[in-house]
């Protein structure tokens, strides 16, 4: 583990036990994460990003799914081998993750002051009451929520969606955690709240120097705020590179149809948008060889036979694929 | 919300009217009513039968035209139905349900005597209904498909799918009949008055269970899977797995976050309940031979003793509405969403 690093995953598997067996969401997945950097995780839906983040939070559902092998180290500690106990002082304070829908991630019973309260009085126990409430007001302030005095004796529902990612955000930044992990936080939001939401998060994330694993399909998101990207494919990384050199020079396949299918300025109008053909195999039915196979318009006999593993095509960049490597 | 509230006890009065017209009128055509039964006891008399049941081909009229019109009259069923409706109505608001045709005494007099015996079996199977299937629902739901789960579900879908009445039939004969282990019916003992205090409890006690778990059976599996099947879809909801992202356990999950979402739906049941519990259940009141409220309104139903019908068709659809508003209380007060506006 280089000194930099704050978490790095190895050989990851996590699978669920449903109607049909036994199936692995996640299939070998590594990468760092180092430290005040922000990590994109993009794919379609369904390829693992999210079982991959709920995996590091251990928030699988269960009792279906399961981290059958690899290791999550954070500083340095396998976090998958660690009682609950340890992993509960970890999950909010050291870790925090916000969620796609804000209009559901917050309990609509509650008050939203009392609920930020909570993560103080969970964390730092010995805190009085009258500073828990000045860290929640600071807090609320911080995320830019204005009247937050006010706003602390309101519920969920009398505020808008962009206003509750904000009460999420302060909910994940209260400790001053280490890492974020924001599983496609705007995602449910307009464009002009997006813009001012992602914004937020990395002026926030500069203040603390945090590390944010930033999950998204929108590819425009990684380019705007992402220092290295993972491109996730049917459970597998197919590659994994820094932000800069995957837009110049992406290598997979299926990483240069997805940039190939985004609209551009300068296409002129009434071309047709590239697309990449078919569907992503289920993960019940999974081909031998490479998970790409049936829509890579490079596919070659091996690519049917066996599986690809990651290669270095470059300054930390690899890729997941037979063209840049020989079996 | 007071705003809201008296809009809510204003539209009781609509409805209330709304209900009795309609029970007053079907009083007056359906066949068999204090009138008939006069005729009937008369019958009997000149005849000497012992059965009130007139027999088959038996057209004999045993009063005269002039009898049955001075009958009409006293009953006022020689007045139009609205006429007769408003006069009883008129009754009513002054606190007067009128005489039982049957017993000749004050219907509000019979009904305030069984009052307090619904009002017991009632208030105690509320308390256990909610004291048991709240912290039953839950730990159903934590544990689901493990092993307490599977038997306690089992056990109580039997329970729903045999009426009260029935269960009670078969505690009688099992618990009373066969190991004679409690008694087979009545509120108390004859001798009750003989007793002393702890006798007295302990005879009541002895006379309450078997008819509060045949009370209980129905409402007991509702509520219980209500509750275990709302917790269950909180517990798979955002916010929880947002509080256990903050770093809870997931008991601290459940019952600072999951339980007072779930209990919205048990908020909604209890008006209904407080209504439905007053008025008892005739069919295991019958059974049990207790004298409430479910049993005074079924032998009226059967003698044909329309005021005493009425009466007590006042005080429940009284009681039902507002027990919905009651309902809608208990929702304000756990549900922030909800406002009176």
């Amino acid at each position: 583990m280089n000194q930099g690093d704050i978490l790095r995953v190895d050989n990851l598997v996590t699978s669920f036990d449903t109607e049909f067996g036994r199936l692995r969401a996640v299939d070998q997945v590594s990468f760092t994460l180092g430290k005040g950097r922000t990590l994109g995780v993009v794919g379609e839906s369904g390829c693992g990003k999210s079982v991959t983040a709920l995996s590091i939070m251990r928030l699988l559902p269960k009792p279906s799914g399961v981290i059958e092998s690899g290791e999550i180290r954070f500083h340095g500690e396998d976090i998958t081998k660690i009682s609950n106990v340890e992993m509960r002082r970890i999950r909010g304070k050291k870790i925090s993750m916000i969620f796609q829908e804000p209009m559901t991630a917050l309990n609509p019973v509650h008050k939203i002051g009392k609920q930020i309260q909570e993560v103080f009085q969970l964390h730092f126990p010995e805190m009085g009451k009258q500073e828990t409430m000045q860290n929640v007001v600071r807090s609320l302030k911080d995320v830019g929520i204005p009247d937050p005095e006010k706003r602390i004796n309101e519920y969920p529902h009398q505020i808008s969606g962009g206003m509750r990612q904000r009460v999420m955000i302060a909910m994940a930044l209260a400790c001053r955690p280490d890492i974020l992990i924001a599983d496609e936080p705007t995602t449910a939001l307009d464009v002009t709240i997006q813009a001012q939401i992602l914004e937020l998060m990395d002026r926030l994330k500069k203040e603390i120097n945090m590390s944010v694993i930033f999950i998204t399909h929108d590819l425009g998101v990684i380019a705007d705020i992402c220092d290295d990207v993972l491109v996730m494919y049917a459970g597998n990384v197919v590659e994994t590179a820094p932000v800069f050199s995957l837009f110049e020079d992406p290598k997979h396949p299926y990483t240069q149809g997805l940039l190939s299918s985004i609209p551009r300025l300068e296409t002129p109008r009434k071309t047709r948008l590239p697309i990449i053909e078919g569907m992503v195999p289920s993960i019940q039915e999974l081909p031998q060889g490479c998970r790409f196979q049936n829509r890579c318009p490079d596919v070659m006999e091996i690519c049917r036979a066996q599986s690809p593993e990651m290669t270095v095509v470059g300054q930390d960049h690899s890729a997941r694929c037979y063209l840049y490597s020989n079996p | 919300m007071t705003a809201y509230l008296i809009r809510r006890l204003l539209l009781i009065i609509p409805t209330f009217l709304g209900i009795t017209i309609m029970a007053f009128t079907i009083t007056r055509f359906v066949p068999g009513g204090p009138i008939e039964r006069m005729i009937a006891e008369a019958r009997m008399q000149k005849t000497g039968l012992s059965s009130t049941r007139p027999l088959a081909g038996d057209q004999t009229q045993p009063l005269s035209e002039e009898q049955i019109q001075e009958l009409k009259k006293y009953y006022g069923f020689d007045k139009p139905i609205l006429v007769s409706y408003f006069f009883w109505l008129g009754k009513v608001l002054t606190g007067d349900l009128g005489v039982s045709t049957r017993y000749y005494d004050p219907v509000w007099d019979m009904i305030r005597d069984r009052i307090p015996i619904s009002l017991y079996f009632g208030s105690i199977s509320l308390l256990l209904v909610y004291g048991v299937c709240i912290p039953l629902g839950i730990t159903k739901a934590i544990r689901h498909k493990t092993q307490f789960d599977n038997i306690s579900s089992i056990i109580v879908f039997i329970g729903y799918a045999i009426p009260g009445w029935v269960v009670g039939v078969l505690l009688l004969i099992i618990f009373a009949s066969q190991w004679e282990i409690f008694p087979l019916g009545g509120f108390v003992s004859d001798d009750f008055q003989d007793m002393t205090v702890f006798g007295k409890v302990w005879d009541l006690i002895l006379h309450t269970i078997l008819p509060l778990i045949a009370y209980m059976v129905g409402s007991f599996t509702v509520m219980t899977f209500l509750m275990k099947n709302t917790l269950m879809d909180h517990l798979a909801s955002d916010y929880v797995r947002t509080a256990i992202a903050k770093g809870l356990s997931f008991e601290s999950a459940v019952f600072r976050h999951a339980l007072r979402n779930s209990l919205i739906p048990m908020a909604t049941h209890f008006g209904n309940n407080i209504s439905l519990i007053l008025m008892g259940s005739f069919l295991i009141e019958k059974v049990f031979n207790i004298n409430g409220m479910g049993l005074l309104g079924y032998e009226s139903v059967v003698e044909r003793d329309y005021p005493v019908v009425m009466g007590i068709l006042v005080i429940s659809s009284f009681l039902f509405m507002v027990g919905n508003i009651l309902s809608d209380i208990c929702v304000a007060i756990v549900d922030p969403r909800v406002t009176f506006e």
